[in-house]
């Protein structure tokens, strides 16, 4: 996979959100932690943080489940921002295998670029 | 859009007039016919209670196609908001009727197909779900009660529908026109059939390639040609015909009146069809309708429990018993299991989820848990009522000697209570009782949305074994904790060294 990277001018930054994780379909640190190793193998340079107060170009919600209890309480600061919702084994509105939720992710990620 | 009143519904089945047999005959009116009336009186209570302002924010909801105001049972949920009002209404009539009111395996069906169309047309750029719309937009404008007919006959259950000896036991598509599909096979065991204005069908487990044709999903009127019901016999169902005070609920009746449902090359036009052939959303519709079906029965039965735990304390002050210690801890067990199975029908409902389609289902592990407590509890809390009730409720007499110049005097001294307590009423209270713990209800909160086996098997695949098993690895030390490290500020082993080290070098002291 590539992406377009002639189009970024600075470092992309993705603000992480994680719900509480009661009892989690996936595991929510794993799809971060691939996630950033799956965007720098392909030469985007990413940043993630999960300081609300730090501006990012997409906000990555992380829910364990369907449910994504998450969605209801994202902050008033992300609001107007580009959101990708993990939810369980879904990514926004589509059904996904947890396996595949990292590809996703990042063909989703691309696709702002 | 207007929502029909119980007398209105009742009154609307008139023009249908289906194909009805029962015991061999064939039933002319449905609505005149006194065998089937206390089933149209418990579904009518749908409509009724629509229409009182007491019960109007539960039993009515907003159109997502409209935005006018609609009967619930014709809504599809697009909220939590929703999924726990619709639960809410279960217990509702469950409590009003002390019966099955039928009319939630149409709105479950309703939504199964909402939710599946809508996927199956993502993937192969089909047009059902925009057809669903249509017909879901007459439903509510009509306000129809649309039977769902999911369970097939089945036959063999150890051969795929495509090699069952006899093709008529999974209702399949046996012909495609250019106009529609031509339809035979048989439903069974199908809650209100008789009573609904249409039939909705689903297919009744996962098809495979070979069983492509049996992969069909459609409505149509109830009276359409070629379909014929079969009404199924109940417990003690003629007894309403013997004597009002013998039937038990005669007002309600008892469970959903099943019927078998036959079809006999039915023709089925397109714009009526959901599923013709998609096997691979077989498993997605069934389970979505079982998930919305198990969900209810945490509500409907709970319902009909805070009908028999009243009965059951009625009867026990009747009897001068009402204080009796043993008395009290015998209700509060039926409360106890009543009020759990409500809590895991309320969790269902509040951890459920939006679908790409925008409906939102209910929390399938959590549904599943709901049933199968419910085929468990139902059996317990009745064995308690009848425990309270006493031997009575199966040694009663009947009606007719209750009237008896010979007897009747000497029987209602027998049946006596309390001072002040009228011997009929108790016998009206332990029929009820006997009718509700006895009968045909209790096999069907054993199998009604599917049996035990089935609850499990979706427990088991939604249940997320392999992470527990990497829960209990991280506690026992198995697999790296990175919490505990960061609680004691190094890595793991390194602790235990350091730990093992402290023992050894206080182990006089300690011992």
């Amino acid at each position: 996979m590539t992406c377009p990277l002639g189009l970024l001018e600075s470092m992309f930054t993705i603000g992480v959100r994680y719900c509480g994780g009661c009892n989690p379909q996936i595991d929510r640190s794993r799809v971060v932690k691939d996630l950033e190793e799956g965007l720098r193998k392909i030469g985007l340079p990413v940043d993630f943080t999960t300081a609300k107060e730090r501006l990012a170009d997409v906000i990555l919600l992380v829910n364990g489940c369907k449910h994504a209890c998450f969605e209801a309480k994202q902050g008033e600061s992300d609001r107007g921002h580009t959101v990708i919702s993990v939810r369980g084994e879904m990514v926004d509105e589509q059904y996904v295998k947890e396996g595949d939720i990292v590809k996703m992710l990042i063909q989703r990620i691309c696709s702002f670029l | 859009m207007s929502m029909m009143t119980g007398r209105e519904y009742i009154e609307s089945l008139r023009a249908i007039n289906p194909e009805v047999y029962f015991l061999g005959q064939r039933i002319k009116c449905i609505v005149d016919e006194p065998m089937f009336q206390p089933h149209l009186h418990a579904a009518a209570m749908t409509y009724e209670l629509a229409h009182h302002p007491e019960y109007e924010e539960i039993m009515t909801a907003t159109s997502h196609l409209t935005g006018e105001k609609i009967n619930r049972f014709t809504h599809v949920h697009h909220s939590i908001d929703d999924l726990v009002k619709k639960v809410r209404m279960m217990r509702l009539l469950g409590q009003k009727t002390g019966t099955c009111f039928q009319r939630c395996v149409g709105l479950d069906g309703l939504n199964a197909i909402y939710v599946t169309t809508y996927d199956i047309d993502q993937k192969y750029g089909t047009d059902y779900h925009e057809r669903f719309k249509k017909y879901l937009l007459e439903v509510q404008k009509k306000d129809w009660m649309p039977a769902g007919a999911m369970t097939d006959a089945r036959g063999d259950r150890s051969l795929r529908p495509s090699r069952q000896k006899h093709p008529d036991v999974y209702l399949r598509i046996k012909k495609r026109l250019k106009d529609g599909i031509i339809v035979s096979g048989t439903k069974a065991h199908i809650t209100g059939a008789i009573n609904s204005h249409e039939i909705i069908t689903m297919p009744t487990r996962t098809m495979t390639e070979e069983d492509k044709d049996y992969a069909v999903s459609f409505a149509i009127p109830a009276n359409t040609k070629g379909i014929l019901f079969v009404f199924s016999r109940q417990t003690n169902d003629t007894r309403r015909l013997d004597g009002i005070l013998d039937a038990g609920n005669p007002k309600y009746g008892i469970v959903g009146g099943e019927a078998i449902i036959i079809f006999q090359d039915v023709f089925v036009p397109w714009e009526r069809v959901f599923m013709a052939g998609e096997y691979d959303f077989t498993t997605e519709l069934v389970e979505t309708f079982a998930g919305y079906h198990r969900s209810n029965y945490g509500g409907c039965k709970v319902g009909l429990a805070d009908v028999v735990i009243g009965g059951s304390r009625w009867i026990a002050e009747a009897h001068g018993l009402g204080k009796a210690s043993h008395i009290i801890d015998k209700l509060t067990e039926m409360i106890a299991m009543a009020e759990t199975c409500w809590s895991c029908t309320l969790a269902c409902s509040y951890e459920g989820y939006r679908t790409p389609s925008g409906a939102y289902h209910i929390n399938p592990l959590l549904a599943n848990v709901t049933k199968l407590n419910i085929t468990r509890m139902v059996y317990e809390w009745m064995r308690v009522g009848q425990d309270i009730a006493g031997g009575k409720i199966i040694t009663l007499p009947s009606e007719r000697d209750l009237n008896s110049p010979v007897s009747g005097k000497v029987l209602e001294e027998c049946f006596s209570g309390k001072d002040g307590v009228p011997p009929r009423d108790i016998i009206k209270m332990l029929r009820l009782i006997e009718n509700m713990s006895v009968g045909a209800g209790l096999p069907e909160a054993m199998h009604g949305a599917g049996s035990p086996a089935a609850q499990k098997i979706m427990i088991e695949r939604r249940s997320g074994l392999e992470k527990k098993m990497e829960l209990a690895e991280t506690v026992a030390g198995i697999s790296k904790d990175k919490y505990f490290e960061s609680i004691i500020g190094k890595d793991e082993k390194a602790h235990w060294d350091e730990v093992r080290k402290k023992i050894e070098e206080h182990k006089a002291q300690i011992y």
